[in-house]
């Protein structure tokens, strides 16, 4: 290890340098063009997408969705990840299965249980009408709060795994510690746990982000067409219309300010470790 | 569990309350995908009607699901080499990025990361238009290739997550005892960040199997992926092995959870 | 680029990786072929009946690429034109992108024994239609009266249980520019549709994928939708409420035409294919349960489920030109998703 460490990172570099910067690459340069044959440089693509207000709304949406689905996680991860700090073996064992339940319903059979619990005889309308709290159902599939509350399952592993392992190394007699010595429970979580967990949260955060910012078929199927986001349309252009340097343009958009939010994070997570 | 003082309860309450919110929100539509599975109505339906083994049945029927099961084979063969590849190439590149601290280090981990902000669709796009114009028609290789860059970077960051807790004294002093490298990493590293590297990946394999935009570009007749069936089978006709493939999938990764705990726990042992 | 720089690059990218890479397509043996199918109900069809058929009669080995009509072009595009497999299954507007595209080998209807059970028209220098669809309106007749066409479904009861899907696949264009007809507009001028759409949107129960309209329609967050035949009768099959309608102004009809794409190197194979797919046993078979295909072989009674008695009747269905609507069709999308967006 020591002054050699950064030769590990090699392998992955070329990997990524020849299966991925390479495609983007071509990707980018499909965006300058009028087709993908590269027949005639044009900027058209770009100013469909830079400059028009649709499409600039689609960006903003997208980013919303992701910053609201990492907030949404973050607020039912931190207490689960911090019952399971504290947990006997079993519940651990429960929380940890269902911590990764959401991986394993394949993204096609997740998109039907979403129309049946959001749905307007779906579980959360009739259990609604049921105890009379509303006396018609309430529209909540094809709606951002639906799409949200989706989104906070399906992305929930993505932060609630680095948050356990990020709170597994904290020694639970640190916790009694600082209780013994009188300090409320707030106050231990925002003194000894937080600073701990940061790691954690952060690398969660970034995950939900990017991914709640890209669920293609989630955003689809769950929000509907009334709600447009970003992956959605690079699908259509890139699928429906042909419209390669379009598809290209917006795909490269949507990367660049979901990378710039990304770096963000992870300046954040480096101040929060130094 | 620590005790608490009466003026903590309220906040213990909420975090509790929460939690359990956080339960049924992530088993609930696991839930329902399970009892539609049983349904005995011939499409996905819920509440399902009344209960039936027969769709397992249907699954597990060597002639009636040769193609899911072939396609099932695809994805688990593509899972475990994009697992594999990912999980090993992120370690190498998180325990190079969480022990420096130079501005490199800090554009690498963004770069490694940049994968995971393209669309899915663009990427395969442009991944298939990268490699016809060299020439390379689509083959298990690419499509494992494909994967693993999607995966990498989730690998990445729970590794990651793991390396930045880990203690440089720690290294120093194993290295100046006269390990060498290898077994500095092989008895002092990998245990400590042994957590990230499994969660890295269960989550790497968990997103090939489930990828649906990258397959599509990349696959051929001869690599026909389990996602991209299920896709049609629900599609046009709402087939309820759809639900119960999710089923085996559910009881497949229980029991796995529970060989690795043992697994895991034999390991720490073996460590200590 | 030449073959030489194109060496050099793959070289300094790759390097030793991309060794293992390099085998080409693989070699395949005399007498097999792939073709594409759309994914689901057609794939397990053809897997069933087609390829044993094909099998006895002329010793080929076929497999399935399932992949989407328009799947189909953007990958055989993105491949520089060479599709990875011999034979295109497509709908009218993606099978026009593949003219112009240049993807499709010329075909010559001469080299299919059984072009006579075709109408005339149905196989051309392009390609042969297999299987005809036929458009119209879905509806669940538990909760709602029949429609008796497009108009009705503007008028508030079932407005606020459609669901609506825009111009993506070729049953959703179809629809439309029936809808718009209805209104005054034309296959060239969708107009009248957008301005009676606005005026039923904030009601409508659902603006939708294609992919969740069965999920959506089963669990009766919609309960009348536009689609084809096929999918009604399948979905009927599987004990979902759904019935079809036929819109007072006729149905509409399109072609699934199949193409041998373009440097195929299983040309026989390809033509076989076709030719035993268009033939008696095949359409019989395929248009009974559970597959329910309407035929397009003359000699061919549809199925008791397909509703569709003869072929005689689908030339009274409305059909439509997709060289004129292929161009609008991007701008059509376009204006949809802007329509639509909240």
């Amino acid at each position: 290890m020591g002054e050699g460490a950064w030769k590990l990172a090699v392998p992955l570099g070329l990997a990524q340098f020849s299966f991925f910067l390479a495609p983007l690459l071509l990707l980018a340069a499909t965006s300058f063009a009028t087709d993908e044959n590269f027949s005639q440089f044009s900027v058209q693509a770009w100013l469909d997408v830079l400059g028009d207000s649709f499409h600039l709304g689609a960006v903003l949406n997208t980013l919303r969705l992701g910053a609201l689905a990492v907030l949404a996680t973050m607020l039912l991860a931190v207490p689960l990840a911090l019952l399971h700090m504290v947990a006997g073996p079993g519940l651990k064992k429960i929380i940890l299965l269902a911590a990764v339940l959401p991986l394993l319903t394949s993204v096609v059979v997740r998109t039907f249980a979403w129309i049946v619990i959001l749905g307007r005889e779906g579980v959360i309308n009739t259990a609604l009408l049921s105890t009379g709290i509303v006396s018609s159902p309430v529209a909540l599939l094809q709606t951002e709060p639906g799409l949200i509350l989706a989104l906070t399952q399906i992305e929930m592993p993505l932060m609630l795994l680095p948050l356990i392992a990020a709170l597994a190394r904290i020694d639970p007699s640190l916790l009694d510690a600082s209780s013994a010595l009188g300090a409320s429970l707030f106050r231990t979580l925002r003194k000894v746990v937080l600073p701990l967990a940061l790691p954690g949260l952060l690398a969660g955060a970034t995950l939900v982000f990017a991914s709640a910012a890209t669920a293609f078929i989630s955003q689809s199927v769950i929000g509907g067409g009334r709600l447009a986001y970003l992956p959605a349309l690079v699908w259509q252009q890139a699928m429906v219309v042909f419209n390669w340097p379009l598809a290209a343009a917006m795909a490269l958009t949507l990367m660049g300010s979901v990378l710039a939010v990304a770096a963000a994070l992870s300046a954040l997570a480096r101040g929060a470790q130094a | 569990m620590m005790r608490l003082a009466a003026r903590d309860r309220p906040l213990a309450l909420l975090i509790l309350a929460l939690a359990a919110i956080g339960l049924l929100v992530l088993a609930g539509p696991v839930l329902i995908v399970l009892l539609t599975s049983f349904t005995t109505s011939q499409a996905l339906r819920f509440p399902p009607p009344g209960l039936t083994l027969r769709w397992y049945a249907e699954l597990f029927d060597a002639t009636r699901s040769a193609q899911i099961h072939r396609a099932a084979l695809n994805s688990l063969a593509v899972a475990a080499c994009t697992a594999a590849i990912a999980t090993a190439l992120a370690t190498a590149a998180a325990l190079a990025i969480s022990r420096s601290r130079a501005t490199w280090a800090r554009f690498a981990e963004g770069a490694f990361l940049a994968p995971l902000v393209l669309p899915g669709i663009a990427y395969g796009l442009a991944t298939l238009m990268f490699f016809s114009w060299l020439r390379l028609p689509p083959s298990f290789l690419l499509l494992v290739a494909g994967h693993a860059i999607i995966a990498t970077p989730f690998a990445l960051r729970t590794v990651g997550a793991s390396a930045a807790g880990l203690d440089p004294a720690l290294l120093e002093s194993s290295a100046s005892l006269g390990a060498s490298p290898w077994r500095t990493f092989r008895r002092v590293i990998l245990p400590l960040i042994l957590p990230g590297v499994a969660a890295g990946g269960f989550l790497s394999f968990v997103s090939s199997l489930d990828n649906v935009p990258v397959s599509l570009f990349l696959s051929s007749a001869g690599t026909d992926m389990l996602p991209i069936r299920l896709w049609g089978m629900m599609e046009s006709a709402l087939d309820v092995r759809v639900a119960a493939a999710s089923g085996v999938l559910v009881a497949v990764a229980f029991l796995l959870l529970v060989v690795m705990d043992r697994a895991v726990g034999l390991v720490r042992r073996m460590a200590g | 680029m030449t073959d030489l720089s194109r060496r050099t690059v793959l070289g300094a990218t790759l390097g030793l990786a991309g060794a293992a890479l390099l085998p080409g397509r693989p070699a395949r043996a005399a007498g097999s072929m792939t073709a594409a199918v759309y994914p689901g109900g057609w794939d397990e069809a053809l897997r069933a009946v087609l390829s044993p058929a094909l099998k006895q009669a002329h010793g080929v080995d076929v497999a399935y690429e399932p992949l989407f009509a328009v799947d189909q072009i953007a990958k055989a595009r993105a491949a520089r034109g060479t599709a990875p497999f011999d034979v295109f299954v497509l709908d009218p507007g993606p099978r026009v992108s593949g003219i112009d595209l240049g993807l499709f080998e010329p075909f010559d209807p001469a080299r299919l024994p059984n072009r006579d059970k075709l109408p005339a028209g149905y196989a051309d220098t392009v390609g042969a239609g297999v299987a005809a669809q036929v458009v119209g309106i879905a509806y669940n007749p538990k909760k709602l009266a029949k429609p008796a066409g497009w108009r009705d479904l503007f008028k508030p009861e079932y407005a606020s249980r459609l669901g609506l899907t825009g111009f993506g696949t070729t049953f959703g264009t179809i629809s439309l520019i029936e809808m718009a007809k209805v209104f005054g507009g034309s296959e060239s001028d969708v107009e009248p549709l957008f301005v009676e759409l606005r005026k039923i949107l904030p009601q409508v129960a659902a603006v939708a994928q294609p992919a969740a309209m069965a999920g959506l329609f089963q669990q009766g967050q919609i309960d009348v939708m536009y689609t084809n035949t096929y999918t009604v009768t399948l979905l009927k099959s599987r004990g979902v409420d759904i019935d079809f309608a036929v819109p007072e102004t006729g149905a509409a009809a399109f072609g699934t035409t199949m193409h041998i794409a373009k440097g195929s190197k299983n040309i026989d194979a390809a033509y076989q294919y076709i030719d035993t797919m268009i033939s008696t046993p095949v359409q019989a078979a395929l248009s009974q349960a559970p597959y329910f295909f309407v035929p397009v072989n003359t000699g061919v009674t549809p199925g008791a489920d397909v509703p569709v008695k003869s072929l005689d009747e689908l030339k009274n269905f409305v059909s439509h030109d997709w060289s004129k609507i292929n161009p609008l069709r991007a701008r059509w999308i376009d204006r949809f998703n802007r329509e639509m967006a909240k």
